[in-house]
Formats: structure tokens, C-alpha cells, sequence
């Protein structure tokens, strides 16, 4: 992921920032594309970072080992 | 106690004057000890096992570990002990000042005629002993800044693991996945579960949390449990949770109880929840919150864009029209006009030029295709034949004009050779030395040797006269 992006706080913060500046206006037209350019890459990357995480559920269990919790909660997903 | 001098004096009946003697008769001498003794033997066996309600003062904790303390009420005064493994079980601290109900048994400490209460128990009077030190507690806790705001850090807006410590029993757990699997599909959840009540739990848990803060990724962590009474809770009313929530390096929310029931661990949060599920509903926004803030902002951003390069554009026509502006437009306009009929008259001579060259090119190319080129051949054959004979008589011609030539330079080179002259009578006279030759009388005096050449050899001569 862009390395200039420093998380998802960071990013949805920046990509505001962009939207109030632009929406002031009164900025040159090479400064508004490339802040439009910058903040359709910071829409992207929220969107990318919404979806990457993938359910699970883990245990951290006494050992500091790190387990799936398996059927254990399951179950309950659907309800 | 001068408190009982103070009181009213109350003497009974005074005696008759006769008493002493009656006394004398049935009189019976006890030593200090015999009396002490048997005090104690009444005042232990008649209170073995008392409940007493007092204040508390001079309240000192020995290094043994034994609290000695006074017990008092407006009226009286009465010493009192609570030993090391007493102390030991108490949830609060005793101190000064404090409304408590005792129990204990009496002793008379001999040596010193003195008696206490030996304390086995002791109860906040009023409050229960885990409230009292709950508030103790939270007193110390807050005065140590603990539960200052400014501590309190945000929550991540989107986390990427989240940590739970709580038991796996119960509803507590089970309500924050079914929550969190609604709000936010894809969360990464990582348990530490922990016993939540009951000895020991409170270390428990602290363990947990040091121990979940370090799962790399793990951004934000939920400890609690389910609502239970006091008792139930009490884990959560322990210092060494609240430090281990304090010390943790990422936001933790607490989720204790039911509503309304607050613990040490709620203060010293980052965030407090009132239930299990009101964390897990905490420490996400709803997914499709995210999305279509995510989506407005990407629709604004296009709009603003769009925005910004229209104002640009309306800027440009402002311009256009102003009168300054429009004078130079027409200038421009000449200017372009211009430019195209150059433009034209360029392309018309290019095609002029590139029609010459075509044409030059097609008569070439047609005389070339009429060629015969064995016939020129032939030509060449011929004037090369022709040549080469040319050739060989120039050079034989030129051989015999050479010799002729010779011949008469050979002649005319044979009049004017001096040996010539010399066969006909003539001599050349030399210096001594030959080195030059005499070509007057004067040059010479008598005594000179000279050298006179023939034709057939050469003379020494010596000159007598001249």
C-alpha cells in the first residue's frame, strides 16, 4: 500500500482535509487536480483497508500462543 | 479519663459508721495478681465473642503487622488489637476517624492491669467493607492522577486486531462477537480469556491485558464481564487492573456490569462501557457508517474538483470579456487568420514543388525503361577495342620519335665536347693544381708550373717568360 499513507485514521483525516480545500476553492488548477488526484488515492486505500481484514476469531491462550477459536464461537454468527 | 471525672458524681447511701467492723469480720485479702486474675477470668468468659460499634483513632500499623487502634464514642474509650492474619482479610484500610462495628473477644493484659478488644472482624458501619474500599481506592488512585482526562487516548477509527479479555463463559463474550459480526463482518478479534470473579481473577486479568498488548496489530482492547453483584465485580475494583489498564500502550475500554454499576477499572479506561455489547458497539463504527462516509467524501471530493476547474473556467471568460482583453483577441484572430493563409500558400508551393519532382521523375523513369542495354553494351565493347589500339600505336610512335631525338643530341653533344676541340689543334692550360683554368698570359709569371691538356694527354709545363 502507498507508503505515504500512514493508516486509516491518518487517511479518512487527510482525504476531509482535501474535500474542505477544494470545496473553499481559490486554489490553481494544478494544485486542485493534484489534490484531487491524492485524495481519489486516499478513497481508494480506505476502501482497500475496510475490506482487507478477513473475519476471524483467535485465543490468545497462557503460553502466548495465538489459536483459532474454531467452532467454539461459530455458532453464534448467524444469529 | 478525665472524661469520668467529669461526669456526675453518683455516691450512693453513705455506709453506717459501724460497717468497717462488720466488714472486718468477713474480710478476705487478695494480692494485685489474685485480683487481676480473677478480673480476667470474668471479663474474658463474659465477653468471649462481642460486636462493638465506635469510631476509630490512634489507628498505627505495626511492622509485624499488627493494627493497634482505641475505640471510642463520646462516653468512653476502649483499646484494641486486630492482629497480622486479621488485618490480612480486610478489603479496606482502617484509619483514623472511621465509623466501624467490631467483633472480638475481651483480654486483660495482666502486667499492666489493662484490658483490650482483640479484634477478629471489623466492618465499615453504614457502608459495606468493599465500598468503603472501593472508595479508598479510588480516592488514592485519583489523587495519583490516574484517572486524569488527558489521559485518556482516542479510540482507533478502524482497528485492525482487537483484544478481548474475559471469560469464555458466560454471555459477555458471546454478545460482543454477535455485535461485532453484525457492525463489522471482517473483524479480527484475538481472546484472552480470563477467570472474571473470584480469587484470584483480578491477577488474572491484569495478566491477561499485559499479555494481549503485545499481539502485534492488536490497536485497541475490551476487558470486562457480565453484571453481578458487588462481590461478583470486585475483580474489577483492584488496583492491580486498574494499573495494568493504565499501563497498557494501546486504548482499553472497560465493560463491567450493568449501567449502572461503575468500577475502578471504568475510571481508570480509556473508555467506558456499560455493557459488553455497548464495547463492542464502541470500539466500531458500523461498517456501512464507514463506507458511505467514505462514499460522500469521494463524491464531494469529484464535485469540488469539478467545482474548482469550472470557477476556473468562468474566471477565463471574465477575462475574455474584458475590453483590454478583447482588443488583443481581435489582434490574435488577425493574427490567425494570417497564419492560415500562410499556412496555405506553404502547403500550395510544397505540392507544386513535390508535382515538378514527380514529373522529372516519371520521363526518367521512362527512359530508362527503353534502354537496350546489350546494345550499350556492344558500343562499350567496341570503343574499348578501339581505344587499346590507339594506345599501342601512340606508344610505338613515341618510341621511335625518342630514338631520332637521341640521335641528334648525341651529335650536337659530340660538336661542343672539348675533346673535340682539342683534336683540332687546340689546348687547355690549367694551374698546378688544375683547379683553374689560365685564360690570359697575365695570369702567370715565370717559375709558375703549369698543366696544359691535349688531345691525347696532358704536359708539365714551366713558365721562363711572359
Amino acid at each position: 500500500m502507498d507508503s505515504t499513507i500512514k493508516d486509516f485514521e491518518a487517511a479518512i483525516a487527510e482525504l476531509e482535509g482535501i474535500v474542505k480545500k477544494l470545496e473553499e476553492g481559490d486554489l490553481a488548477l494544478e494544485k486542485s487536480l493534484e489534490l484531487y488526484e491524492r485524495g481519489v488515492q486516499l478513497s481508494r486505500f480506505c476502501h482497500t483497508r475496510l475490506e482487507e481484514a478477513e473475519k476471524r476469531i483467535e485465543i490468545l491462550n497462557d503460553r502466548g500462543e495465538l489459536r483459532p477459536a474454531g467452532a467454539m464461537f461459530s455458532k453464534d454468527d448467524g444469529k | 479519663m478525665s472524661s469520668l471525672f467529669d461526669l456526675p458524681f453518683e455516691e450512693p447511701e453513705p455506709a453506717p459508721a459501724d460497717a468497717p467492723v462488720a466488714r472486718e469480720r468477713q474480710r478476705t485479702v487478695l494480692t494485685v495478681s489474685e485480683l487481676t486474675s480473677r478480673i480476667r477470668d470474668i471479663l474474658e468468659n463474659a465477653y468471649a465473642d462481642v460486636w462493638v460499634e465506635a469510631e476509630v483513632s490512634n489507628c498505627r500499623l505495626w511492622n509485624t503487622g499488627h493494627l493497634y487502634f482505641t475505640l471510642k464514642d463520646p462516653g468512653a474509650q476502649l483499646k484494641a488489637v486486630m492482629f497480622k492474619s486479621a488485618v490480612r482479610s480486610l478489603r479496606f484500610k482502617p484509619e483514623d476517624g472511621l465509623h466501624v462495628v467490631v467483633r472480638g473477644r475481651l483480654s486483660v493484659y495482666e502486667p499492666k492491669g489493662e484490658y483490650q478488644l482483640v479484634c477478629e472482624h471489623m466492618e465499615p458501619h453504614g457502608l459495606g467493607a468493599l465500598q468503603l474500599a472501593f472508595d479508598q481506592l479510588k480516592r488514592r488512585l485519583q489523587a495519583e492522577g490516574l484517572f486524569d482526562t488527558a489521559r485518556k487516548r482516542p479510540l482507533p477509527a478502524l482497528p485492525r486486531k482487537i483484544g478481548i479479555v474475559t471469560s469464555l463463559d458466560g454471555a459477555a463474550i458471546r454478545d460482543m462477537i454477535k455485535v461485532l459480526g453484525r457492525r463489522y463482518p471482517n473483524a479480527h478479534l484475538v481472546i484472552r480469556p480470563s477467570r472474571v470473579q473470584g480469587e484470584g481473577a483480578a491477577a488474572d486479568v491484569a495478566r491477561g491485558l499485559t499479555a494481549i498488548v503485545k499481539v502485534p496489530g492488536i490497536d485497541v482492547v475490551i476487558v470486562g464481564r457480565g453484571g453481578g453483584s458487588i462481590e461478583d465485580l470486585w475483580a474489577f475494583n483492584e488496583e492491580v487492573v486498574a494499573r495494568a489498564i493504565v499501563a497498557s500502550p494501546v486504548p482499553v475500554i472497560s465493560a463491567v456490569g450493568h449501567e449502572v454499576d461503575f468500577t475502578i477499572a471504568d475510571f481508570a479506561a480509556d473508555v467506558r462501557a456499560p455493557t459488553p455489547s455497548a464495547a463492542a458497539e464502541i470500539v466500531v463504527v458500523r461498517k456501512e457508517d464507514f463506507c458511505s462516509h467514505i462514499e460522500r467524501l469521494g463524491e464531494r471530493l469529484a464535485g469540488a474538483a469539478r467545482g474548482s476547474i469550472a470557477r476556473l473556467e468562468s474566471r477565463v471568460h471574465q477575462l475574455n470579456r474584458r475590453p483590454g482583453f478583447a482588443g488583443w483577441s481581435a489582434r490574435l484572430a488577425m493574427r490567425g487568420r494570417h497564419c492560415a493563409e500562410t499556412t496555405h500558400a506553404l502547403r500550395h508551393a510544397a505540392y507544386a514543388v513535390v508535382n515538378r519532382r514527380r514529373r522529372a521523375y516519371q520521363s526518367l523513369k521512362a527512359q530508362l525503361d527503353q534502354y537496350d542495354l546489350q546494345r550499350r553494351l556492344g558500343t562499350i565493347r567496341t570503343r574499348l577495342v578501339r581505344g587499346e589500339n590507339a594506345l599501342r600505336a601512340a606508344a610505338t610512335y613515341g618510341h621511335h620519335r625518342a630514338e631520332a631525338r637521341l640521335h641528334t643530341c648525341a651529335a650536337r653533344l659530340d660538336s661542343l665536347s672539348p675533346l673535340a676541340v682539342l683534336g683540332r689543334g687546340y689546348a687547355v692550360v690549367w694551374n698546378e693544381s688544375r683547379t683553374r683554368v689560365i685564360r690570359k698570359a697575365t695570369e702567370t709569371k715565370p717559375g709558375d708550373t703549369l698543366r696544359v691538356t691535349l688531345s691525347d694527354g696532358e704536359l708539365k709545363c714551366d713558365v721562363t717568360e711572359n
